[in-house]
């Protein structure tokens, strides 16, 4: 991370803090929406992009943190359950990763897969924990004696997204990172290298874990009911479909992804209000959500970051990139990878 | 009396799992693409049945003529969209089929509207009674299409030379093009038939619990199917599709009933909910660390 | 930078589709596309009613009606932010919501918002005059209307009765309140099972095969129409016939009949607001609606969104009465007026959707009549009755 893009980031996160704060209450949603979403598509992408480890079960991982953040919340933890929910993520996470040190690509994936449902038939069932299918109503966080309002959630999440990226980049750096990516590009090299495989996989789904529950905690707090219907499989889909639009294995991507996911339908809806039908405008927007991921897999599976790299290198620019984040050793075209056929 | 007639609903239902597993697994073995979109296939299926058994034709035309649709949706999807991605990432070749689910989706709603829409009978209504267990006509008859379609299937693939080729295809790509065999006209084949056998398990489920988008979600479920018989054999899918259902049909019945009585008793937990749909995952995972080719895959490279 | 210019780009998107604000602004979302989109009627007619002022009255008191009517696709998250969008973005003065989990979620923001909600929930969660000051809902609860269908066994003298729901919040919540509250038991029944499915379920027969084993006099569905139709269709195979089974006001819908046919007939619900096409006062006005405009949806959830645009424009109306025929300048205190004229409704004449009601106990009208399905027809048995 040099210190040019660490301005920029700053930058842009009190920029986007300041957005949420001053533009009404939609506009705070609209933010911390985002944001949140944003730490999730991180966490994500240190699993999948950087690590090579396919999941879907990212969505019951979030539900991990935002009942654990709850329980802790309701118990009068205060802003710390938030940390109970984030351990509390890592912890499942590492359970979820176990397998991985046994199976390989398709096949965990599809162990996630099985983990994703019975973590979600778990929320409805353990009633005295969860409070089942009614959804566990969350205390507000209090804030200068009052509940935090949606724009000091704008700021909290903005400012929470800043830190992540921030930690997250740091961690790359180091030699923990650089281990992600050889076990992401073939576990025999970095067997060869000295790499503990094991070990680093481990450090991915305790890292990835972490922040997805941070994710989650923020779920409850903000939206004030943690229900089990939240964390389907549907918000897997929709993380993974963020890290994928964005750019795999690039944190800022993670970021673009998350907004562009998350306020795309939105800008959909508004446009579709002119359609005469109901029905056709959520017809519409699902449509274009499932288009979108077709074609950006299609046509640029590297994502926005990808694009945008080369829309700036046409005109000239590539040798002063600005998406700093971007993991710039390693091949960055992914191999096929040794799941498939060829 | 009422294990029997668990085991008849489980039959049925697992018959129709089998269809779906069966095209998952062809695809899979052909192309190496985990298919998503396999329960979009019998949706969308279900739904052109249905268009077409509103235009009055004989229900044996209507859905053969959807099956040849759901083929050619099934072949241009590999012509269009998974030919294009032959070198990417198992990740993206998930989420294209992912992509291709939401899409199938919200191509339904948007033609045929979000409600639950009753289907045509193509069979007889009624059951028989059979001392004290009952039989509906839809059942056997969802029974005996989806068997014999596997079968037949499983015969064309055994002993005919478009099978013969198909098996050479999955077998060893490299080796079947040195032999001349036109790998990548085998995949279409592979997905056109895929997607056909889907969209007959499709109009089945819906002559079964009527026709709405949950259908999809079929995919889904098959999942476990196809792990726990083997991601690359077809009579494997088969076989553990008319387990799984008669599985989900006992711990419906009777496991269920049994437990939450015992927590009713004992704790503040009222209901185990739908263990039925996660038991078949369960088993999915204790597979996977056990024997993770499956009941009758053959040792894979999967495992490190 | 590219972060901004697509931010920027999408808040060109947004903000260029977003219109400007009209006088009075009513917001309504429900599951326009979704799982429970087969009762979204309940949606369509509010929002036909207000359209129905404006075509034929230019509003109320001369004020044009800005309604809008957004899909929340029965989604927390969607929920969350369609109610602040028409909070604070689209300035409403009344808001009708949808579902019991963002009713739950948001009562303690609608209260510190000032903002009159109707919820379609009829959970008595979110139903207290005192906590819940700006909440209302428009009818008898789901645990009002169990307690009918009980009342109703046990003057019949049966004994023992089946409850059945569906495996989310809204089949869990209402049997676990009856079942806590001792009504049961004083009414001298007795629970044979409690049987739970899944809500998406597309066969019931284990449930169903469970539940013959038990014998009952009466087995009550908490469910919407999708899976009272699994549920009849899989007794009718196991041979419970359908005048053994209730439901509940989710289960008025002519589709059971309809795919049903034979099968459905017995089959009881708790009926409380008119039919669709009963001969009541408000139909007529759906009619003079329908011949300019095309009714959505056919049905009793229909008429219940019809009856709560009443609410709402009689609401307004009297607000703006009281201040002396002007809209208040100030929204806030214009939707406090509008939520005090609520709660003061009295004596409501809705035109014959429900027996007039007052509104002070944010409920409406708490009648409530069994209709069953004859020859494949929803029929009235009896008159209204009080479900307290």
């Amino acid at each position: 991370m040099t210190k040019r893009s660490f301005l920029v980031a700053l930058a842009l996160a009190i920029g986007f803090a300041v957005v949420g704060f001053e533009s009404g209450r939609f506009w705070a949603y609209l933010v911390y929406s985002v944001a949140i979403a944003s730490i999730g598509a991180l966490s994500l992408n240190i699993l999948i992009g950087y690590c090579g480890q396919i999941t879907f079960a990212q969505g019951a991982l979030i539900g991990v943190g935002a009942y654990g953040a709850g329980i802790a919340g309701n118990a009068g933890w205060g802003a710390a359950s938030l940390l109970v929910g984030a351990v509390c993520s890592a912890l499942v996470s590492l359970l979820i990763g176990l397998p991985a040190l046994r199976l390989r690509g398709l096949y965990f994936a599809i162990s996630t897969l099985a983990a994703q449902f019975i973590l979600n038939y778990l929320f409805k069932i353990l009633q005295p924990l969860t409070n089942g299918v009614s959804g566990l109503v969350v205390k507000p966080l209090m804030l200068f004696g009052r509940p935090a309002n949606d724009e000091q959630y704008a700021v909290i999440c903005v400012g929470l997204l800043f830190l992540s990226w921030l930690v997250l980049t740091r961690i790359i750096q180091t030699n923990v990172g650089r281990a992600f990516l050889v076990v992401r590009e073939s576990e025999l090299v970095a067997r060869g290298m000295g790499v503990d495989v094991a070990r680093a996989k481990i450090q991915a789904f305790l890292l990835s874990g972490f922040f997805a529950g941070l994710c989650g905690g923020l779920i409850a707090f903000t939206s004030r009911l943690a229900n089990p219907e939240a964390f389907e499989i549907g918000l897997s889909v929709d993380q993974t479909a963020m890290i994928i639009v964005g750019g795999l294995g690039s944190l800022g991507g993670s970021i673009i992804g998350a907004g562009f996911v998350t306020l795309l339908p939105e800008a959909i809806e508004r446009l579709g209000e002119l359609l005469p039908s109901a029905d056709l405008i959520s017809a519409f927007r699902e449509m274009a959500f499932g288009i979108l991921i077709i074609l950006f897999l299609l046509l640029e599976p590297r994502g926005i970051v990808a694009l945008a790299r080369r829309i700036f290198a046409r005109r000239g620019a590539a040798a002063r990139t600005n998406l700093p984040d971007r993991a710039s050793y390693g091949s960055g075209a992914i191999s096929a990878q040794n799941g498939r056929k060829a | 009396m009422l294990g029997l007639q668990l085991a008849i609903a489980g039959v049925a239902t697992g018959s129709v799992y089998a269809l779906i597993a069966l095209g998952i697994v062809l695809i899979y073995k052909c192309s190496g693409v985990v298919n998503f979109a396999q329960g979009a296939y019998a949706m969308l299926g279900a739904y052109i049945s249905y268009f077409m058994l509103r235009l009055h034709l004989p229900a044996v035309v209507a859905v053969l003529a959807a099956m040849a649709i759901m083929a050619v949706i099934g072949a241009a999807t590999e012509r269009l969209i998974l030919r294009r991605m032959l070198k990417a990432q198992i990740v993206s070749v998930m989420m294209v089929t992912l992509g291709l689910l939401i899409f199938f989706r919200a191509l339904c709603l948007a033609v045929w509207g979000p409600d639950q829409i009753a289907f045509p009978q193509i069979f007889p209504a009624g059951s028989i009674d059979f001392a004290g267990v009952y039989i509906t006509y839809n059942y056997v008859a969802a029974f005996a299409l989806a068997t014999t379609l596997s079968v037949a299937f499983l015969c064309f693939y055994q002993f005919t030379a478009i099978g013969l080729m198909q098996r050479c295809t999955a077998d060893n790509t490299r080796a079947a093009l040195a032999i001349g065999i036109h790998v990548s006209n085998q995949i279409s084949i592979a997905w056109a038939a895929s997607a056909a056998l889907a969209g007959l398990g499709g109009a089945l489920l819906a002559t079964l619990g009527g026709l709405s988008l949950t259908i999809s979600d079929i995919g889904l479920v098959a999942f476990p199917v196809i792990v726990v018989g083997g991601l690359d054999s077809l009579v494997g899918a088969l076989i553990a599709g008319f387990l799984l259902g008669v599985l989900e049909a006992f711990t419906e019945g009777m496991l269920t009933p049994a437990l939450e009585t015992v927590l009713r008793k004992f704790t503040s937990i009222d209901s185990v909910g739908a263990l039925q749909q996660v038991i078949p995952y369960a088993l999915l995972v204790l597979m996977l660390l056990l024997r993770p080719q499956g009941i009758f895959g053959r040792r894979g490279v999967e495992r490190v | 930078m590219k972060k901004l210019t697509i931010a920027a780009a999408l808040a060109c998107a947004i903000a260029a589709a977003a219109p400007a604000r009209a006088e009075i602004t009513v917001c309504t979302w429900g599951t326009i596309t979704g799982p429970d989109a087969l009762v979204n009627g309940m949606t369509y007619g509010t929002r036909d009613y207000l359209e129905y002022l404006n075509q034929t009255q230019g509003g109320i008191a001369g004020n044009k009606l800005k309604v809008l009517m957004l899909d929340g696709r029965y989604k927390l998250d969607e929920e969350l932010k369609i109610y602040r969008r028409c909070a604070d973005q689209e300035q409403a003065v009344v808001i009708n919501g949808w579902s019991t989990g963002a009713s739950k979620a948001l009562r303690d923001q609608i209260q510190e918002d000032g903002i009159p909600f109707i919820s379609e929930s009829f959970a008595s969660e979110v139903l207290d005059p005192q906590k819940y000051p700006y909440t209302f809902i428009a009818g008898p609860t789901y645990e009002q209307q169990i307690i009918i269908a009980l009342r109703d066994l046990a003057a019949r003298g049966g004994k023992k009765v089946v409850l059945m729901y569906s495996d989310n919040e809204y089949g869990r919540g209402p049997v676990n309140v009856v079942r806590q509250s001792g009504v049961i038991e004083k009414l001298g029944l007795e629970v044979a099972d409690l049987v739970e499915y899944r809500y998406d379920a597309q066969d019931v027969t284990a449930q169903m095969l469970r539940i013959k084993g038990k014998n009952p006099d009466l087995v009550y569905v908490q469910g919407s129409t999708p899976q009272l139709l699994v549920a009849l269709r899989d007794a009718a195979k196991v041979g419970l016939p359908a005048k053994l089974f209730m439901g509940n006001l989710y289960n008025i819908s002519p589709a059971i009949p309809e795919q049903l046919g034979a099968a459905a007939d017995g089959f009881r619900a708790v009926q409380t607001y008119a039919f669709y096409g009963d001969d009541i006062p408000a139909m007529k006005e759906i009619e003079d609606y329908a011949k300019k405009n095309e009714v959505e949806k056919k049905d009793i959830y229909f008429i219940k969104g019809w009856l709560k645009g009443k609410v709402i424009a009689a609401a307004i109306g009297n607000a703006i009465k009281k201040n002396g025929g002007q809209v208040p300048a100030d929204l806030k205190a214009f939707r406090k007026s509008v939520r005090d004229e609520m709660e003061a409704l009295k004596d409501f004449d809705d035109g014959g959707i429900t027996p007039p009601f007052t509104y002070a106990d944010h409920q409406g009208s708490v009648q409530a009549r069994i209709a069953e399905i004859k020859n494949g027809k929803y029929t009235p048995l009896g008159a209204w009755i009080n479900a307290r």
